[in-house]
């Protein structure tokens, strides 16, 4: 199947907006934890600013190929630039999504290596990201490309303050 | 253990503070049995921080001068961090490295420390902070669940990977 990688436009926000509601989806994140306010509209502003808080790739699908429900961006990976005191410049891949439609085609792996790519372009040592353990095949997948499980190997604990706890916390 | 009463200021670190941020996070590796894998120069630590396109912030903890520690240093505590981005909330911080020497410890700084940065990362609309700790590193585990966090490994089973440079490399190799 003929596919393209390219770096999205402020255009392709809609098309990233439907992919991540079906990632949640996918990911089983309860639908109050995606906000109704996080639309195209968030992407725009935190995207395609002056200053932005991440980058994104699409993956496209000639006319003839697209989608049943007629759309040609079928995959995307949204990244960004983060940093270890020990090791300097890394890269934080945020998001690796392919439309079910269009998997097993080396869309993923395409996004995977431009991701790394960009990172090593911009003088980054490393790439991180989380993946849900009980997502099997994604974990097999990346440690077979030579990803490491620092959860399972290190014992690295991903912890998070949420709104709620982020409020709070500022307030003491 | 009883906190003990002690004056401090947290503030934002300005290139002056870049040789005790260095020194403190080199204590921080030691502590956490990593210092084999420090392999930035001060002076690429120096460039990424306070240079023209600075790729991080921090936030030091200072005492005054008579509680200066007993080498001699009054920065007594660093937060390093860095803006991110969830698609599912929008603008986050990242604590990437959270640090108070030994003998300053009890006194409330990395509590400090923390809530500064909640403010930082509101006053930036962020809604979300995030961070990495060690499993074996229980006690800072159960400090930030004491503040709110919530452990979303545990919780839910979330692995942190990572390609290294030379994975890294070889994956880069095979883009189309």
């Amino acid at each position: 199947m003929d596919f393209s990688i390219r770096a999205a436009n402020v255009e392709d926000c809609k098309d990233v907006a439907r992919m991540n509601l079906d990632l949640a989806a996918y990911e089983n994140v309860p639908e109050q934890c995606v906000p109704h306010k996080f639309c195209d509209l968030d992407l725009e502003q935190d995207g395609f600013s002056k200053n932005p808080f991440f980058q994104c790739l699409i993956a496209e699908v000639p006319q003839q190929h697209k989608s049943k429900d007629g759309y040609t961006s079928i995959g995307f990976a949204l990244y960004f630039y983060s940093y270890s005191a020990w090791k300097g410049r890394s890269i934080y891949m945020e998001d690796l999504y392919v439309m079910p439609e269009f998997r097993g085609q080396g869309v993923g792996k395409a996004l995977l290596s431009k991701v790394a790519q960009r990172g090593l372009a911009s003088g980054c040592n490393m790439l991180n990201f989380t993946v849900l353990h009980a997502n099997q095949s994604s974990v097999d997948l990346y440690l077979r490309r030579g990803g490491l499980d620092l959860t399972s190997d290190v014992g690295y604990h991903y912890m998070a303050f949420e709104e709620d706890a982020l409020q709070q916390l500022a307030r003491t | 253990m009883a906190a003990v009463k002690m004056d401090f200021t947290i503030r934002p670190a300005a290139k002056s503070d870049c040789k005790d941020i260095w020194r403190l996070i080199r204590e921080l590796a030691i502590y956490e049995k990593v210092v084999d894998e420090v392999v930035l120069s001060y002076e690429e630590f120096e460039r990424d921080g306070f240079g023209k396109n600075p790729l991080f912030e921090s936030l030091v903890a200072e005492v005054p001068e008579e509680n200066k520690s007993k080498e001699g240093f009054t920065v007594v505590g660093v937060a390093l961090f860095y803006y991110t981005y969830c698609t599912w909330k929008g603008r986050a911080v990242y604590l990437e490295d959270l640090y108070v020497m030994t003998e300053f410890r009890g006194c409330g700084i990395g509590k400090g420390l923390l809530s500064t940065l909640a403010k930082v990362a509101k006053e930036k609309l962020c809604t979300l902070l995030e961070l990495d700790v060690l499993d074996q590193n229980s006690r800072s585990r159960a400090f930030y669940a004491a503040k709110g966090a919530w452990d979303v490994t545990a919780m839910d089973n979330w692995h942190t990977l990572r390609f290294d440079a030379v994975s890294l490399n070889k994956l880069a190799n095979e883009a189309p």
